[in-house]
């Protein structure tokens, strides 16, 4: 093991930073920190996803905890000197939250970090994903130790029946009856897989786990294995996520060489290997019966249960399928035990659930929480609220199978049944913020057009009763709604989940009925004003150049790409309404002191005052501001 | 379509193929009392339904549908079947024309066979497996070494159809189609059954694509801020439809789920480049900086 330095800079390397540059901050650390002869006191450590992804790239320095964000290379020299040789932290790098002028230089102090549980992420951005000697450090196999050496595979299955443990991957199944089920079965071999094909747009709680702890999927898998006889592990992994496969990789082989995976495990007589499988971009395989035909090397297409995967599986044996973060939870039940584990939570959700909170939010991440904790404290606590002042409008849970929490709800507690009560579901746990400038039946349509473009095509009810609800959805998102047309989405969106064989037909209407149930008003607002209220619906929208305000500076001139707006110097700018693309750049590049455009629907698109001839802002002014005034 | 037929019920009809369409149209002409000749090349009527269990979407039996009419039309005196027998020309026009039939020997007498099977069982070269021999499908020398390689490397595994498209998929980005047929042959798995897994995935595809895939992320967290006026804008910067590729074979426009980086959102990628918080107006750039890339790329390697 690598001896311990002075200072230790976790630089988190999760998609995220890497995308903002993470390899290049790294490089650049690496340099400063010789040029200042520190190489042999500070060490660099590439760290698996730390959560807080809207201040990527970002580091955290140990053994003080000190948190610096949005990271640049120009930096680093300043820092490196300041920091690492002087010992005076730098301030302007550190965490400053919204509306203050204080920066909270420890990591335990800043808000998004404070409420969190962190069980599952134990180990991210503490421990280098790439070795194996860090999780060892940090207690990791203890948990296969002490099941190979004291516990029957029937006490480890009673541990986790105990635990309550629930899956993650949205159904929230009791893992340990899964378990139970198919320890029971004489069949044999038997299989295990851990489902790693997330494809919930908006969430990436499970490539988080692979990429920053992936020894400990390892041990859950091989832990489960043994409860349930298997010796043959499998790891379903999307293709999108290069960098968790990797690394993946990496942590089978360094197990291997340990003897944590493979022939006698810790010199006991139990053999456990693991071999990773790619998705290639298909929603349906994270459903468990298309899962094991595409491992198969079949169509991903389900196929009616029972018999169930734990009773008939991968090639006609028991299967079981757990989720990324279920089987990351398991090593910790097993050493602390499952009395402690079911402390946390609620009555019928124990233990933390990951969140990957996104969309209108000043802190976007990955938080992981307690179950029972209210989407309240997650959204303005760790959250830290909506960008600009915005108003609060909704929080989409559980992806396109889920649905819309309002305002209103935000006070209920997460776990599995309230939220299903509410009309949406845990899911996978992606958690998708909305403020006002969010329209619910674009969201919706957004929704049922990836459900529709993913559903395998094996119901009518899910590949056609998706077409008709995207069909009608789109005709009022167009401003071509009838009424009677909510009625008949709510009866289409029912019979659709009823008919429907698996999972992802049963819940894709949720985004649809949900929106219907909270926010009845926007869609009656499109069909009959033909009004967008959140101003996002193209048909219902026009973008307007307020005469009071042009200055007439071309700007907008210029960018325009359909040169639709006409005008001149020092004259008020006209859109001309018939070639405008609606693509919004002219207000983008408008200058905010000026802020001259403007976004109109229903009724007040006739109200405006419409030119039809160029007039020049001084004119304009004089016939225009005594009436004001 | 009968103009030279003046007074009603005259002349005959011929209805071409013995399935439960033709035997039905056949029944309806004679019942209305048209002559019919029922010409079907299989030797005995019946189609593609008498194969059937079930008809969708009743879920009806299909015999029970069909054996009526077969009944009926070996009854009816007005029907006369032609079967085992191809048209070879009509000559004429409708109402009015002449048909010449290849009738193909049987070597059976039909007038005294009664049916009874007992000369199937007895025929001596039928228990022989009679297979037609497949064509042998050979690779494109540029193929033969990592094709073969790629399928060598799994093909003693369980399952190994996923893994050996994927690796050919990276390393070709698309699946010729007699490396497929390769494949097929070579794990002996049907190529109607791999081809239905090649186009089941949104990553592989049997079309060639571009140098770079031009990735814009369609994740919620992306398009509520955004993504979709990127993704029209590049469409239109390029000038070519989502999932096409532009005419230098540089890049290939696709819209992709949820990449993961939410919190740069809206995210487009370039192969391996990531472009984060983008707006519509960084657009051109990008496409530029990529050409003059491959550009500079093709230069030094040249």
């Amino acid at each position: 093991m690598a001896e311990k330095k002075r200072i230790e800079l976790m630089v988190c390397t999760g998609t995220g930073c890497f995308a903002g540059g993470a390899y290049q901050i790294i490089d650049e650390l690496k340099k400063e920190l010789e040029l200042f002869g520190l190489k042999e006191e500070v060490t660099v450590v590439a760290t698996g996803c730390n959560g807080f992804c809207g201040q990527g790239p970002l580091m955290v320095v140990l053994p003080d905890n000190i948190f610096y964000g949005w990271l640049e290379t120009k930096d680093i020299h300043h820092l490196v000197e300041e920091h690492f040789l002087k010992g005076r932290p730098v301030k302007k790098l550190m965490f400053i939250p919204p509306e203050q002028k204080e920066p909270l230089p420890l990591i335990s102090d800043i808000p998004f970090f404070k409420k969190q549980l962190l069980i599952v992420l134990r180990n991210k951005g503490i421990i280098d994903p790439e070795k194996i000697t860090d999780y060892i450090a940090r207690d990791g196999y203890l948990a296969i130790s002490k099941v190979l050496s004291s516990m029957n595979p029937i006490d480890v299955v009673n541990e986790i029946l105990k635990s309550g443990l629930r899956g993650r991957g949205g159904a929230g199944f009791p893992t340990g009856r899964k378990w139970q089920v198919a320890s029971q079965q004489s069949k044999s071999p038997k299989y295990l897989i851990a489902n790693c094909d997330e494809g919930d747009p908006g969430a990436y709680m499970d490539r988080s786990v692979l990429e920053s702890d992936p020894h400990s999927v390892i041990e859950g898998m091989t832990i489960a294995g043994y409860a349930i006889g298997s010796t043959n592990g499998f790891i379903y992994v999307r293709t999108e996520y290069p960098l968790a496969i990797k690394r993946m990789r990496i942590a089978i082989e360094q197990a291997q060489e340990y003897g944590l995976l493979g022939k006698n495990i810790l010199g006991t007589n139990f053999n456990f290997e693991i071999e990773i499988r790619e998705g290639s971009g298909a929603f349906v395989c994270g459903e468990e019966t298309s899962l094991i035909h595409s491992i198969e090397g079949n169509i991903p297409e389900p196929r009616q249960r029972p018999p169930f995967p734990a009773q008939e599986g991968l090639w006609g044996c028991p299967t079981v399928i757990n989720n990324v973060e279920t089987l990351a939870n398991v090593p910790v039940i097993i050493s602390r035990g499952a009395d402690w584990f079911s402390n946390i939570g609620t009555e019928t959700s124990k233990g933390t659930k990951i969140f990957s909170l996104v969309g209108k939010i000043n802190n976007t991440g990955l938080i992981e929480v307690p179950m029972g904790i209210t989407l309240r404290e997650v959204v303005y606590e760790i959250g830290g609220g909506i960008p600009k002042d915005k108003k609060f409008k909704a929080v989409q849970t559980g992806g396109p199978s889920g649905g819309c929490i309002p305002a209103e709800l935000l006070d209920s507690p997460i776990d599995f049944e309230s939220l299903q009560k509410a009309g949406s579901m845990m899911g996978s746990g992606g958690m998708i913020v909305m403020d006002e400038d969010t329209c619910v039946v674009d969201v919706a349509k957004f929704f049922i057009q990836f459900t529709n473009d993913e559903s395998c095509g094996k119901c009518v009810s899910c590949r056609d009763g998706s077409d008709a609800l995207l069909e009608v959805l789109t005709r009022i998102s167009n401003g071509e709604g009838m009424d009677g047309d909510v009625e008949f989405l709510t009866e289409l969106a029912e019979s659709v989940k009823d008919a429907s064989m698996c999972g992802l037909g049963q819940t894709l209407p949720n985004p649809v009925l949900s929106t219907i149930r909270y926010f009845k008003e926007e869609y009656e607002a499109h069909i009959k004003e033909k009004r967008c209220p959140a101003l996002v619906c193209r048909n219902l929208i026009e973008y307007y150049i307020d005469p009071n305000k042009c200055v007439g500076c071309l700007l907008c001139i210029k960018t325009c790409p359909t040169e639709a707006i006409k005008g001149e110097s020092k004259h008020i700018h006209i859109i001309d309404q018939e070639k405008c693309s609606k693509c919004g750049q002219c207000m983008e590049v408008c200058p905010p002191k000026i802020s001259a455009i403007l976004k109109i629907t229903g009724k007040d698109i006739n109200n405006m005052v419409q030119l039809t001839e160029l007039i020049s802002c001084k004119e304009w002014k004089k016939e225009h501001e005594p009436a004001h005034s | 379509m009968f103009e030279n037929i003046t007074n009603g019920k005259i002349g005959s009809a011929l209805v071409v193929g013995g399935g439960i369409g033709g035997m039905q149209a056949a029944l309806d002409l004679a019942e209305s009392g048209i002559k019919v000749y029922l010409v079907d090349n299989k030797p005995s009527i019946g189609g593609v339904m008498a194969q059937l269990d079930k008809t969708f979407p009743t879920n009806d039996c299909a015999m029970c549908t069909m054996a009526p009419r077969l009944v009926e039309i070996g009854r009816h005196k007005d029907i006369e079947k032609i079967t085992y027998s191809e048209i070879e020309s009509i000559i004429g026009k409708p109402g009015n024309f002449k048909v010449q039939l290849k009738k193909k020997p049987r070597y059976v007498d039909e007038k005294k066979c009664t049916g009874c099977g007992a000369c199937v069982s007895n025929c001596p070269t039928r228990n022989s497996v009679q297979l037609i021999e497949k064509e042998k499908v050979a690779l494109q020398p540029q193929y033969v070494e990592k094709v073969t390689s790629i399928i060598n490397k799994h093909r003693n595994r369980k399952g190994p159809l996923m893994p050996i498209l994927q690796e050919v998929n990276a390393a070709y980005n698309y699946f010729p189609e007699n490396v497929l047929k390769y494949i097929s042959q070579e794990i002996d798995y049907p190529l109607s059954h791999i081809t239905r897994v090649a186009t089941f995935y949104s990553s592989f595809s049997l079309k060639p694509i571009g140098k770079y895939t031009l990735n814009v992320c369609m994740g919620t967290a992306c398009y509520v801020r955004g993504s979709g006026i990127l993704l029209e804008q590049f469409s239109e910067k390029l000038n070519v439809k989502v999932g096409e590729t532009t005419e230098d074979h540089l890049y290939t426009l696709k819209a992709v789920r949820c990449i993961g980086c939410c919190g740069l959102a809206p995210v487009a990628t370039i192969g391996e480049s990531v472009y984060g918080k983008l707006q519509a107006k960084d657009i051109s750039g990008i496409i530029e900086k990529k050409k003059n890339e491959a550009v500079e790329y093709a230069k030094v390697n040249n």
